[in-house]
């Protein structure tokens, strides 16, 4: 929000120059006055539970501190040096890349096809749009216990599925092979009807001349949805992208249930380690620094596809 | 306002805050955690507990909470269940940052360390009676919260780890009526239990736990002639705790008979595997889920035996008033009591942590009836305090239990394994070290 600078309406003729600097200034006052009125309540609340966080924070990635000691110690940049020269943090790091990577690729091109699924004139697509939307709106926590006894190998549904064939289901959880790809199902098939949901509106609102025009002049299906559609959808595809890639960041509620970062280290995720840190070892220090490194890379991506996304997206 | 003044005025307000927020004063007084008290319980001095029992076990510390409120017209405490031991622990350090502290806490045998260290929690001797304190407690398991003399918490849902196994399948398996003597006998059993079908399958021997496993594996070091750690001074990477992660690793790999479960208690219940190696609390909840016969006894010895005690104590928190710290205590002085004592290990299975309490009719003739509860109270001659990383080691237990994911999911080498949680338990020792020399030694 800025403020107008209005030119003042005085003319020179009539008033002397300095009653007209005194007018604009008690006018331009009180137009602050109101502005800060009208945002303070808002900003006051971002202040407190955003902004506030983050300064706390960064002060306490600067010190050593287990939240039951009296006080914390100051240690400097001592976490940063540890943290950004510990090889479990780059696995840390690789882990949160490859998760996040496997789940915004699936989210968009699943929830593309499921959009253009959900557009054709078929009988019942109300109910199967509601089907695939709904376990976006189901809690993490509910989520992950059913996916834990799907999964399960002892006596999981996947069991009774895969058994008849005279396979043996892997156990998933356990294995540090199968614990991050099963994972990533879990939050695919959380995440995918949103990303429909989003794409199909956006198909929706699509100019339908274009297209049109595109098919009298012979274009193919393909060359229509690759040439047209497509990058008419990208706003659509930018916010997905953005929103994907930090609610991947910060998942946290099914890893907590069914793996709890583990096998191992198999699926400790930046946002389980931050949680490892501050509420399993205490290390205050530690998980801010975690999260002050978390807080930068996205801010960072964010940037990043911004100004890529500038250049290539255009709004209409 | 000029701008240098702004400037002033908002590095003031940042400092002031940074420095006002968050951090405990010893000796101030706290405020209590919000609840609600009944009617009839009005007007008595509240005491908030925090416990982290829930469903069976749960069920009896309501119980007993109630039977002390109409015991008496002064005090009335209100537990409020918080969820496991670490969610407990996790909750009273984010009480104390918000200036807020529960009166009572149960912790666990890893967690009541840290808030000792940090004097977070009021010592107990000034609240001793002749029916409350020493002489009247189980001696090891009182001991263990003694330092230097002072106590700091008091025993009440104290366990070891157990062996249970499936006596039908052991019986269709041909083999005795009993657990193993030692861990090469288990491992001889293998064959005979495969031949055991459950649910579909082969029946599999035993099942590691997946989260908290290093508390049983505390004491499979010691049975394969290891330790965790001298003092603080690490040695899980030398040849006796490397010779257990060794024979559970062949159990898992080579000989599929293994594996790391999620709840391996709710799969032996489930009959999915002979035996498991779980505390002496969980009896009365997996005696309810079973369909078939449990038979319970002593964990197996290899080239020594020992076991490791845990479960969790009650400790008082040092922030709170004067009033309710004298409240509280009448209620750990009623826990004292020879029957109540007796009474939680009747509905529970943990070991009843006063001495008297064994005299008990109740629990004399349960165990008459059902030897399985009287098997953790015969084995607490071989049970001692684990070794210090693990206790005073903040997120020791997690590196190690970490570790042996590593060697039930992946079939990491031990050796390996443990030279790598070494290096990590050398940190952390050395994080401690200061406060556990000045304190503990």
């Amino acid at each position: 929000m800025t403020v107008v600078d209005l030119p003042a309406r005085t003319h020179p003729d009539e008033r002397t120059i300095a009653d007209g600097n005194d007018q604009r200034k008690r006018r331009r006052r009180r137009e602050y006055g109101l502005f800060a009125l009208l945002v303070a309540p808002n900003l006051l609340v971002i202040a407190v539970f955003a902004y506030w966080p983050i300064i706390y924070n960064a002060f306490l990635s600067l010190t050593d501190w287990n939240m039951i000691a009296a006080r914390p110690k100051f240690v400097g940049l001592a976490n940063y040096g540890r943290t950004l020269t510990d090889p479990a943090f780059h696995k840390t790091l690789w882990i949160t890349v490859v998760f996040t990577g496997l789940i915004v690729v699936g989210s968009l091109v699943i929830g593309l096809a499921l959009a253009f699924l959900f557009n054709l004139p078929l009988k019942g697509r109300g109910a199967v749009r509601t089907i695939a939307f709904a376990p976006h709106i189901l809690s993490g926590a509910a989520v992950a216990t059913i996916w834990a006894f799907i999964f399960d190998p002892g006596y999981g549904l996947m069991r009774a599925l895969i058994e008849p064939f005279g396979a043996e289901p892997p156990d998933w959880m356990n294995s540090s092979d199968w614990a991050l790809p099963g994972l990533v199902i879990v939050y695919l098939w959380k995440n995918v009807g949103f990303a429909a949901l989003i794409y199909l509106a956006g198909l929706q609102s699509l100019p339908k001349e274009l297209d049109e025009a595109a098919a009298i002049d012979g274009a193919s299906t393909w060359t229509r949805f690759r040439s047209i559609k497509l990058p008419l959808l990208a706003p659509i595809t930018f916010f997905l992208l953005i929103t994907t890639v930090i609610g991947t960041f910060q998942a946290f509620d099914v890893i907590a249930v069914m793996t709890g970062g583990g096998p191992g280290d198999a699926t400790t995720t930046l946002s389980w380690s931050i949680y490892n840190e501050g509420f399993q070892a205490f290390n205050a220090g530690r998980a801010a620094t975690l999260s002050i490194i978390m807080f930068v890379i996205l801010l960072v991506v964010t940037t990043v596809q911004a100004r890529v996304m500038e250049r290539r997206v255009h709004y209409r | 306002m000029s701008m240098l003044k702004r400037r002033m005025f908002l590095g003031l307000a940042a400092g002031a805050t940074l420095a006002g927020c968050g951090y405990r004063s010893v000796d101030a007084i706290y405020s209590q955690p919000a609840g609600s008290v009944p009617k009839q319980y009005a007007n008595r001095t509240r005491v908030v507990f925090w416990s982290p029992y829930g469903g069976v076990n749960g069920k009896a510390v309501d119980k007993l909470v109630a039977k002390f409120n109409d015991s008496q017209q002064d005090v009335y405490v209100e537990v409020q269940f918080q969820g496991s031991y670490d969610d407990v622990a996790q909750k009273v350090a984010a009480a104390l940052v918000a200036k807020q502290a529960p009166d009572l806490a149960v912790l666990s045998d890893v967690t009541w360390e840290r808030f000792f260290l940090n004097d977070a929690l009021e010592p107990l001797n000034g609240y001793f009676t002749d029916g409350f304190g020493p002489g009247v407690f189980q001696e090891k398991l009182f001991g263990e919260y003694v330092v230097k003399g002072q106590s700091w918490a008091v025993p009440f849902a104290r366990s070891t780890p157990i062996m249970y196994y499936n006596r039908d399948a052991f019986a269709k398996a041909g083999l005795p009526d009993r657990v193993p003597r030692t861990w090469s006998e288990l491992r001889s059993w293998v064959p005979e239990l495969a031949k055991v079908q459950s649910g579909g399958r082969s029946l599999r021997t035993i099942a590691f736990a997946k989260i908290d496993g290093d508390w049983q594996f505390q004491g499979n070091v010691w049975q394969f002639g290891g330790a965790y750690s001298k003092g603080l001074d690490v040695t899980i990477d030398e040849a006796g705790a490397v010779a257990a992660g060794d024979w559970q690793r062949e159990m898992v790999h080579d000989l599929g008979a293994a594996y790391m479960a999620s709840s391996p208690s709710t799969d032996f219940a489930n009959g999915l595997v002979g035996v498991i190696q779980e505390s002496t609390g969980a009896m009365k909840t997996i005696g309810s889920k079973a369909k078939f016969k449990v038979g319970a006894g002593f964990i197996p010895s290899e080239v020594a035996a020992g076991i490791a005690t845990g479960g969790g104590g009650i400790g008082m928190l040092r922030n709170i008033s004067t009033e309710r710290k004298q409240a509280a205590a009448t209620f750990l002085q009623f826990l004292a009591l020879p029957e109540n004592s007796a009474w939680w290990t009747t509905q529970t299975g943990y070991l009843p942590v006063v001495n008297k309490a064994r005299e008990d009719a109740e629990l004399k003739k349960l165990i008459a009836e059902q030897p399985n509860y009287g098997v953790a109270i015969a084995q607490l001659e071989n049970a001692r305090q684990q070794d210090a990383i693990r206790l005073y080691g903040r997120n020791a237990n997690v590196q190690i239990y970490t570790g042996l994911q590593q060697i039930y999911a992946d079939n990491a080498q031990p050796k390996k394994v443990f030279a790598s949680v070494a290096r990590r338990l050398d940190v952390i020792g050395d994080e401690v070290k200061r406060l556990y020399e000045e304190k503990v030694l």
